[in-house]
């Protein structure tokens, strides 16, 4: 935490400031970093953080100093708790209690690395920094440069990391329109799904009228299987609100919200704190760094409803209203929040701000392609054996994400599909892993980037069951305004789960795009208009499982219950009979010791016996 | 002076503030009581059937008194895939529990949630706030079994190993 | 001042009408359900799409509430739009089976069946176009009742589904429903609305006791803005009779003639009220 706060009265006091931060830290000094992020929390990561505390504490040497500080989230979730040993950046993952005096000894006061606690790669052999990790090393991290660096409640370690220079420059040296300019020729487009051009939109903002003008950060993350936005509020709040309070420079914006959905509370939190700080030292508030500008921040937490990540409907729950959405024949930047003039941006959206403002809008240009410029964040989840926030130039290609950084499929399984865009997008099959992954690249596949979700799927994967749990998904969220959306999600889900059941139509595929066609246009909002996705995409390059389905009333993933068979395997079964003890029709008979026996008219296909058997002698056929 | 006059002023008695001051209003009594949202709605100055439409809109808002424990199970896509809507049944059968619902005894206040952004650990389920990564059918009800005994699990749960890349391993 | 083509006929529109607004003014007719035009444009129901070209594409509006802001050219009767009308309106029947007058709009759109199922059992015969809730809010001032939940199991009822305590008993919201859900009993002292359960007393006229409920409601209904029932009902709850009858004495008690120049005693009992 912060020592001593003054108000800084200039951008030359902040540099000063900054000078004397750094002044106070030796780069060479030792300390313990470890992720206190939502992932590694839930894996006990408090209490390893609380055995380092004490031993810096305890340690009682005037010649050597330990600072702990707890960081934000890697991203590499999956192998947590994680903590890092400076100097030399040592990374160390899946830490458990009973390590941390090891660790203490050996690397923070020995400064010897325990090469069995280092990430080891299938070949065994041992990273070191995050950098030899190939999960880490493909990635280039702008946005999450900062996530397991800094402490995101003190606001002084985002100061040392040139944190609010960006701001500075602009008040200091840049009028509005140079600011939007740089913004628009460095190519960032909006991060939160619809990728529209930040500087475009800013430029309406500027220019739209009416008083007051609002300023919105976007951190409703609702798609399940992302958490990008999450880490990033968590782990460098300040990138954030440094980039809210540049664009609502710009407009001339003096009040702003950063809405954050409901159950990420640590983000809630850290931002929180980050406001706070930033306020008592002058970043927030009236005439900042002397310039005269004055704008204030605050949270509203969203109360459990995906449709408000929609800007309308956002927009509606800061009114206290429920989150309809309306329509966009008006834009928001001319009438949004209480009909005034309103710029809102995904929260990565706004965190690439100061980047660019620093570096330049030819910087920024220089990575991506053509038309999708800079990095862009996905969580790449699934059957994926490294799974975690991905930072990426854009025209990285599906392959090099999956394969290079992911490490490819879990288990040796074949890749079957990657699903990107959350509810709103579609499944990409492995003819198109050599796609470059860009905006305009992955809606012509039949998808879209969205929020940067990326769910890996395996050959285990039922596709028209993927569709139907996407369908239940906006069925529960649809706020049920429009007709379409409403009755027209419910009916496809309707016909999914008659088709998942064995009890699919012919016809049921050519309805399904009917209705698909009729939300796309009619629907009011992108909700609804982009709810069948999911299922026209799966249908476009996964029909045959369709025709499976409805045809033959066959699985061949093998996922849907009726649809496929448990057998036992004699060569593998050793008769201990521990399935037919478990099975709950009994339906299973046996000898002891002799291979057991389903009734296949009695099974209900549950599956308990393939759970539970010790030698993996049920299979699926 | 009471709770929704107090959280009326911590608003500056702004209408636009209504959810916060629900949601303030639900942390204070761990649900929406009737009488306190007529009250809202008289002093606020805003009409008690828009009120209950939000209510009724958001999923983070309970009308009913939540049970001891409130247990949320994500069914976000990555913990669907791995077999959350199972957990959800086997809990919904053993401990008679509905969605967005609390269990006869009042011991547990169900709640499935799309996604809590933890999916690298799935299935994740969350009670009392406390985070379980890993989780499969068997883990799921033992937690369950043991908070409701009163024993609280001394830490959250590991994840579960990969069971089925390892023959010959005996599981009780 | 701008020129729309709708389908082919040119005709002049101001700035800030709607699409409806001019197409209804020329003639062409656009079939509509949770349009009311003393409200403010919802466009939940979707059934009144129709194409605007916008250079090199053409996107699907709601003619309801799409804003002329300069020259547009509309396509009503196009393929693509004869198709996403009917087909919302077959999405509609499959909700709504039971209304005749929602059988009667879509056979006049061409549409005589539907080809889905029933998918939800919630509110009977509800297209939950939010006209009831929101003539309730806007031209009323009562907000008696709201869209409680949502998604497709979303329906229109009273604070915790039990009778109103905010309703004045005017019955808009039976007046307004296109699908003749809501149904107003009128008993001796009390109107009964269904099937929101709720019974009120009814209002009456200060002076001779009629009930006020459905004129002041037809009043309103009339006009854009505008003070609400619940604001004239607060001021001077007389019914149209009775105020033209106190004018009538109030200006009669002024005429020349009538010697002081003062008004007439029972003018002034009335307008006490």
């Amino acid at each position: 935490m912060s020592t001593v706060v003054t108000r800084l009265q200039s951008p030359e006091d902040l540099r000063q400031f900054c000078e004397q931060v750094l002044a106070r830290r030796d780069p060479a000094a030792r300390s313990v970093r470890v992720c206190l992020g939502t992932g590694c929390t839930a894996k006990g990561s408090p209490k390893i953080f609380e055995r380092f505390r004490q031993a810096a504490a305890e340690l009682g040497r005037e010649d050597i100093v330990v600072q702990t500080k707890c960081t934000g989230c890697h991203g590499f979730c999956e192998r947590g708790p994680i903590v890092v040993v400076d100097p030399g950046n040592v990374f160390y993952p899946g830490v458990k209690d009973e390590d941390v005096p090891e660790i203490w000894r050996e690397t923070v006061l020995g400064g010897r690395v325990v090469e069995r606690l280092l990430y080891h790669d299938e070949t065994g052999a041992a990273a070191r920094t995050p950098d030899e990790i190939p999960f880490y090393h493909a990635q280039h991290r702008i946005v999450l440069a900062l996530n397991g660096v800094i402490d995101p409640t003190n606001i002084e370690d985002y100061l040392a990391a040139g944190g609010y220079a960006a701001l500075a420059k602009v008040l200091s040296s840049m009028t509005p329109d140079e600011v939007i300019e740089e913004v628009a020729r460095s190519g960032l487009r909006g991060r939160g799904g619809g990728g529209f051009p930040t500087g475009r939109k800013w430029r309406s903002a500027r220019r739209a009228s009416g008083e007051p003008k609002y300023t919105i950060a976007n951190g409703d993350e609702g798609d399940p299987g992302a958490f990008m936005d999450r880490s990033l509020m968590e782990g460098a709040p300040h990138a954030v609100i440094e980039g809210m309070i540049i664009g609502a420079y710009t407009i001339g914006s003096s009040q702003g919200y950063i809405y954050v959905r409901n159950e990420y509370p640590l983000a809630v939190k850290h931002l929180g704190i980050a406001i706070q700080q930033a306020r008592e030292i002058g970043l927030l508030g009236d005439d900042i760094l002397g310039s005269g500008f004055r704008f204030d921040v605050r949270i509203n937490r969203g109360a459990g409803a995906f449709v408000c990540g929609e800007s309308t409907a956002l927009m509606a729950s800061l009114e206290g209203r429920v989150g309809e959405p309306r329509a966009k024949y008006i834009h928001t930047v001319e009438s949004g929040l209480g009909g005034k003039p309103s710029l809102l941006n995904n929260v990565e959206t706004w965190a690439n701000v100061p980047q660019i403002i620093l570096r330049g809008a030819s910087w920024f240009a220089s990575l991506g392609t053509e038309k999708s410029k800079g990095t862009k964040v996905f969580s790449l989840v699934g059957k994926v054996k490294n799974t975690g926030l991905v930072e990426v130039p854009m025209g990285m290609t599906l392959r090099q994400i999956v394969y290079q950084i992911g490490g490819g499929i879990r288990d040796g399984k074949p890749f079957k599909a990657v699903q990107t865009g959350g509810p709103s997008g579609g499944c990409i099959p492995a003819q198109c892993l050599d796609e470059p992954v860009d905006f305009d690249r992955l809606t012509e596949l039949g998808s879209m980037m969205g929020s940067g979700g990326m769910i890996v799927m395996d050959d285990e994967t039922c596709m028209p069951s993927v569709a139907k749990y996407f369908l239940q998904f906006l069925k529960e969220e649809s706020c049920g305004k429009c007709t379409p959306c409403r009755e027209g999600i419910a009916q496809m889900l309707d016909i999914l789960t008659r088709i998942t059941r064995g009890e699919g139509r012919p016809g049921d595929v050519e309805t399904l795009s009917g209705l698909g066609q009729l939300l796309e246009d009619t629907a009011l909002c992108a909700l609804g208009k982009t709810a069948a996705y999911p299922v026209l995409s799966t249908v476009r390059y996964f029909r045959g499982e369709y025709e499976e389905h409805i045809d033959r009333k066959r699985c061949p993933a093998k996922v849907c219950p009726g649809l496929f068979r448990y057998v036992i395997d004699k060569e593998t079964c050793r008769g201990c009979g521990l399935c037919a003890k478990k099975c709950p029709v009994e339906g299973i008979t046996g000898e002891r010791k002799q291979p057991h026996v389903i009734d296949q008219v009695k099974c209900i296909n549950c599956g308990t016996c393939f759970e539970v058997c010790p030698f993996s002698g049920v299979v699926k056929i | 002076m009471s709770t929704v006059s107090g959280i009326i002023e911590r608003y500056a008695a702004d209408p636009g503030m209504l959810i916060p001051m629900m949601q303030d209003l639900q942390a204070e009594h761990g649900y929406l009581p009737q009488t306190e949202l007529k009250e809202l709605a008289s002093r606020l100055c805003v009409p008690l059937a828009r009120i209950y439409g939000v209510a009724t809109f958001y999923a983070s808002f309970r009308l009913v008194p939540k049970g001891d424990h409130t247990v949320q199970l994500c069914l976000g896509t990555v913990c669907f895939l791995k077999g959350a809507g199972k957990i959800s049944e086997a809990l919904q059968r053993e401990f008679q529990l509905v969605p967005g619902g609390t269990s006869p005894d009042g011991k547990f206040t169900f709640s499935p949630v799309n996604c809590v952004g933890a999916c690298a650990l799935a299935p994740v389920m969350v009670v009392d706030g406390q985070y379980y990564g890993g989780m499969a059918v068997d883990s799921a009800l033992e937690l369950l079994g043991k908070i409701a005994a009163g024993d609280k699990p001394a830490e959250p749960v590991k994840a579960r190993e990969r069971k089925r890349a390892v023959r010959g391993r005996k599981r009780a | 001042m701008a020129t729309v083509t709708i389908d082919g006929i040119a005709c002049t529109a101001q700035a800030g009408e709607t699409i409806l607004e001019v197409a209804r003014r020329n003639g062409v007719w656009i079939p509509t359900l949770c349009h009311h035009a003393a409200l403010e444009p919802y466009a939940a129901c979707r059934i009144c799409v129709v194409e605007i070209d916008r250079g090199g594409w053409w996107q699907v509006v709601t003619a309801c509430n799409y804003p002329i802001r300069g020259d547009l050219t509309v396509r009503v009767e196009s393929e693509r739009a004869r198709q996403d009308r009917r087909g919302v309106m077959q999405l509609l029947l499959a909700r709504c089976p039971d209304s005749p007058e929602l059988r009667q709009l879509a056979a006049r759109m061409g549409v005589a069946a539907t080809p889905y199922p029933k998918v939800t059992e919630a509110q009977r015969n509800c297209i939950l176009c939010g006209l009831c809730v929101r003539v309730c809010e806007e031209k009323i001032g009562a907000s008696a009742i709201a869209l409680v939940g949502r998604g497709v199991e979303r329906s229109v009822a009273a604070p915790f589904r039990m009778a109103s305590e905010d309703c004045i008993g005017c019955g808009a919201c039976a007046a307004v429903c296109p699908v003749g859900t809501i149904v107003v009993r009128t008993h001796e002292q009390e109107v009964e609305i269904s099937p929101f359960k709720t019974r009120v007393r009814l209002r009456r006229c200060v002076a001779c006791g009629r009930p006020l409920g459905s004129e002041l409601t037809g009043e309103v209904l009339s006009r854009r803005g505008g003070p609400t029932v619940v604001e004239i009902l607060a001021n001077e709850p007389l019914c149209s009779r009775c105020k033209r009858a106190d004018l009538a004495k109030h200006l009669s008690a002024a005429a020349p003639g009538n010697g002081s120049g003062r008004l007439a005693p029972d003018a002034i009992i009335i307008r006490r009220h």
